[in-house]
């Protein structure tokens, strides 16, 4: 029961929010609702610990926002600019988490980065192949895998450990 | 209190800008070659252009109905990207990349299989 409170509480948010109307009715259904889905439908138990730390996780919000931004503006370059004409890449990527909370965390920033999104993922050889939408030639590709590492030590920092935030600075140092 | 005319300038100018995006990416749809890159056009300029629109709208509906836009925008980002993750995948799988406008591809051959049963 207390391992499903967030569940709870976050069902009932939703709750509220889609009735649209802060009364005792609402949040009490909500909590009805929300119980009563946590138990029918059970989800497996995370074997790891998220770290808590609200700053970073702001701050990768913010990002992610912001990429978001830049995203739209660049796919819709590619899309007045080259059209038709438009190449891509699908690049075989290190995947520097064993977390399965934080590779999801990952493929979600990933399809809001500037055109690009997760073709596969590679559990077993810790490698991910991811789609980039732009690249032209040799070095474009390079830029593309540059910003995928950057993406991911950016998640990391919210959420991964300090083993893992090494491992990304370290394949950052080796790429520039 | 802030001034109303202000209020409707910036949300016309949400809305506007959330339009052109959306537009840019209906375009993109019908310009763009393959699948992988139509649905970058999807996506993104889809969803800035939805979450502008949204914000728009929130500057002028009554605070209870702008929560709730803040949910369809959540929703928004956290469900478009499963759905590109599996039709990119599936696009690949079927063979409608197309692989001449690709400037590396290192998943050729890469792919498991589909077990036949």
């Amino acid at each position: 029961m207390t391992r499903s409170l967030p569940a709870v509480l976050w069902l009932t948010f939703v709750w509220v929010l889609l009735w649209g109307t802060f009364s005792p009715a609402s949040i009490v259904g909500g909590i009805l609702v929300a119980v009563l889905v946590t138990a029918l439908f059970r989800l497996p138990p995370a074997t790891d610990r998220l770290p808590v730390r609200p700053l970073p996780v702001l701050r990768l919000a913010l990002f992610l926002l912001w990429d978001l931004a830049v995203s739209g503006a660049e796919v819709s370059w590619q899309v007045l600019r080259h059209g038709p004409r438009a190449s891509g890449a699908i690049m075989a990527m290190p995947l520097i988490s064993s977390s399965d909370r934080v590779v999801t965390v990952m493929a979600n920033a990933l399809s809001l980065s500037p055109g690009t999104m997760a073709l596969q993922i590679d559990h077993d050889h810790d490698v991910w192949y991811v789609y980039a939408l732009g690249p032209r030639d040799q070095a474009g590709v390079e830029r593309a895998r540059r910003r995928v590492v950057d993406m991911q030590r950016r998640v990391l920092a919210a959420l991964g450990s300090p083993g893992e935030q090494a491992e990304a600075e370290r394949v950052l140092g080796r790429m520039s | 209190m802030i001034d109303p005319v202000a209020i409707d300038i910036v949300s016309a100018v949400l809305l506007l800008t959330g339009a052109m995006s959306c537009l840019l990416g209906a375009l993109g749809l019908v310009r763009l070659p393959d699948l992988p890159s139509r649905m970058q056009a999807a996506t993104k300029p889809q969803t800035l252009g939805l979450l502008l629109i949204l914000a728009g709208t929130a500057l002028r509906v009554e605070l209870e109905s702008a929560v709730t836009l803040l949910l369809v925008g959540l929703f928004q980002v956290i469900t478009a990207p499963v759905i590109s993750q599996l039709l990119g995948r599936s696009a690949y799988r079927a063979g409608t990349v197309r692989r001449e406008l690709l400037v590396v591809d290192e998943l050729a051959g890469k792919m498991p299989e589909e077990r036949s049963s």
